[in-house]
């Protein structure tokens, strides 16, 4: 137990470097924070390598004034900062190694069913089942739950207390939302055609 | 003068209302426009003060309308039954969902005295720091000052609606020397009214005001009317736990009868018992899974 011990704690104040040199190495180590972190990093997290009270927030903003004209950009999602390629180098990064569907591996209907729950959520699988017009299975409810794209919410008013699905930060992240109203608009959708007014 | 004969139905009169030159006027200029909202504030102002007013209470049906209001400028279709069932029904570890978070954010909000800390707690994605200083961007009467909370929050942080609005609504709350949160902007400004800037902005939120603060006004005495009904009938409950049971209707806004003190059963029959006495509503419409409230 006693050995956890033996990293020095981390100097966060810095006060033998000048005011400047101080904020570039709050700036690097964020940086390294997020380059090492492969989920969006709270504020929380950020503010204990930075010196006390000194606003995160305004260090990211440089950060990323920092990352200009780089590949790569600070972005905010779901509650947190993370280091993200730019949308521009996406076919770059596909025709270089096979990674464009390694995060989600989901078929059509996946992510259907998907969507569904992030326009109707709090749904139960009964919710869904009227929506399709079929059983959804356990199987691909298990599947989105694996990818930790959906989670359990507040238990449905009706018979038997019935779960039901609401999105995960992480499904804002894999979609690049930073909040579910960045949703494409439903009636939007509906206007230019993309997805047919329901017909029930 | 005195009120020998003041029977249940009379209660109603014993809040002032507000007066009909104030809910019937359809302001044109801005300076009505602002005097119409000056004076219904101050309405709601002398009617929160009324001891009668069940505070907690009022403010969470307020924080519900307020939530309700925020849903609906997300895009999303909640209403108010799916929002009660979403808190009521919430087991430790699973998450809200959107519109329960929403829901809470606003139930935090309200609950406690304004303070940064309070208001971290309902929106903890802001740092505590930024919220005390987006809270004090306003200057100038109340409206305008919240006006301008809002406007600096929404410029700094398009997305943050919920935030921009509960921070405005501390800052008003602040400029009349409340203790608490009184959500009254998010309930009548309008999707479109978040986007603008300056003077159209303030208009809007005096226009919203004179709604929002008739609305409360109404509500509260509503309020009032239905608690001390509710006061009037608890001596009649002998169940054991009724004390505390009736005490929680008197500051909740939806209560499950598994959350009262009192044994299941008891505790149902408890509820149908306020119901038949008319003291409170059932909320859902259910058969199971029934919410209980004034």
């Amino acid at each position: 137990m006693a050995k956890d011990r033996s990293e020095p704690e981390l100097d966060r104040e810095l006060e033998d470097l000048p005011p400047e040199l101080r904020w570039r190495e709050w700036m690097r180590r964020i940086e390294a924070v997020l380059f090492a972190s492969a989920s969006p990093v709270p504020r929380e997290d950020l503010a204990k390598v930075v010196g006390q009270g000194v606003s995160v927030d305004l260090i990211v903003e440089d950060l990323a004034a920092d990352l200009e004209g780089r590949s790569f950009e600070v972005v905010q999602v779901a509650g947190g900062w993370m280091l993200r390629t730019r949308p521009a180098y996406a076919p770059a990064i596909r025709a270089a190694a096979d990674v464009g569907e390694q995060l989600l591996d989901l078929n059509e209907f996946d992510v259907a069913v998907l969507a569904a729950i992030a326009y109707h959520q709090p749904i139960t699988r009964d919710g869904l089942k009227d929506i399709f017009g079929k059983e959804i299975s356990r199987d691909l409810i298990g599947r989105l739950h694996a990818r930790d794209l959906i989670g359990t919410g507040p238990r449905a008013p009706r018979r038997g207390a019935p779960y039901t699905f609401v999105t995960t930060e992480r499904f804002l992240v894999a979609f690049g939302f930073e909040t579910l109203a960045d949703l494409p608009d439903r009636e939007q959708l509906e206007d230019v055609g993309m997805v047919e007014t329901a017909a029930s | 003068m005195t009120y020998a004969h003041m029977t249940f139905g009379d209660d109603l009169d014993t809040l002032p209302r507000m007066p009909s030159w104030v809910t019937s006027a359809r302001p044109e200029t801005a300076e009505d426009v602002a005097f119409l909202s000056g004076a219904a504030l101050n309405h709601l102002h002398l009617v929160l003060r009324r001891e009668e007013v069940p505070q907690s209470l009022l403010r969470e049906r307020l924080a519900l309308r307020a939530a309700e209001a925020c849903i609906a400028h997300l895009g999303r279709s909640e209403r108010a039954g799916e929002l009660r069932d979403a808190i009521a029904f919430l087991q430790p570890g699973d998450s809200p969902g959107p519109a329960g978070e929403t829901y809470l954010s606003w139930q935090r909000a309200v609950e406690r005295p304004v303070s940064v800390k309070a208001l971290h707690r309902a929106i903890p994605g802001i740092e505590a720091g930024q919220i005390a200083e987006w809270v004090d961007a306003g200057q100038g009467a109340p409206v305008a000052r919240a006006a301008l909370v809002l406007e600096t929050v929404m410029s700094a942080a398009p997305r943050q609606e919920v935030a921009a609005l509960m921070l405005a609504e501390a800052a008003l709350a602040q400029a009349f020397g409340w203790d608490h949160l009184v959500p009254l902007l998010a309930n009548g400004l309008k999707r479109a009214d978040l986007r603008k800037r300056s003077t159209e902005l303030r208009l809007a939120c005096h226009r919203a005001m004179t709604k929002s603060a008739t609305e409360a006004s109404r509500l509260a005495a509503d309020l009032a009317r239905q608690t001390t009904h509710l006061k009037a009938v608890a001596p009649k409950l002998r169940a054991k736990g009724a004390a505390e049971a009736v005490e929680m209707f008197l500051t909740r806004d939806a209560v499950a009868p598994s959350a009262l003190p009192l044994p299941d059963r008891a505790a149902r029959r408890l509820c149908d018992r306020l119901v038949d006495l008319g003291a409170v509503r059932e909320l859902t419409g259910r058969d199971t899974f029934r919410l209980f409230g004034i």
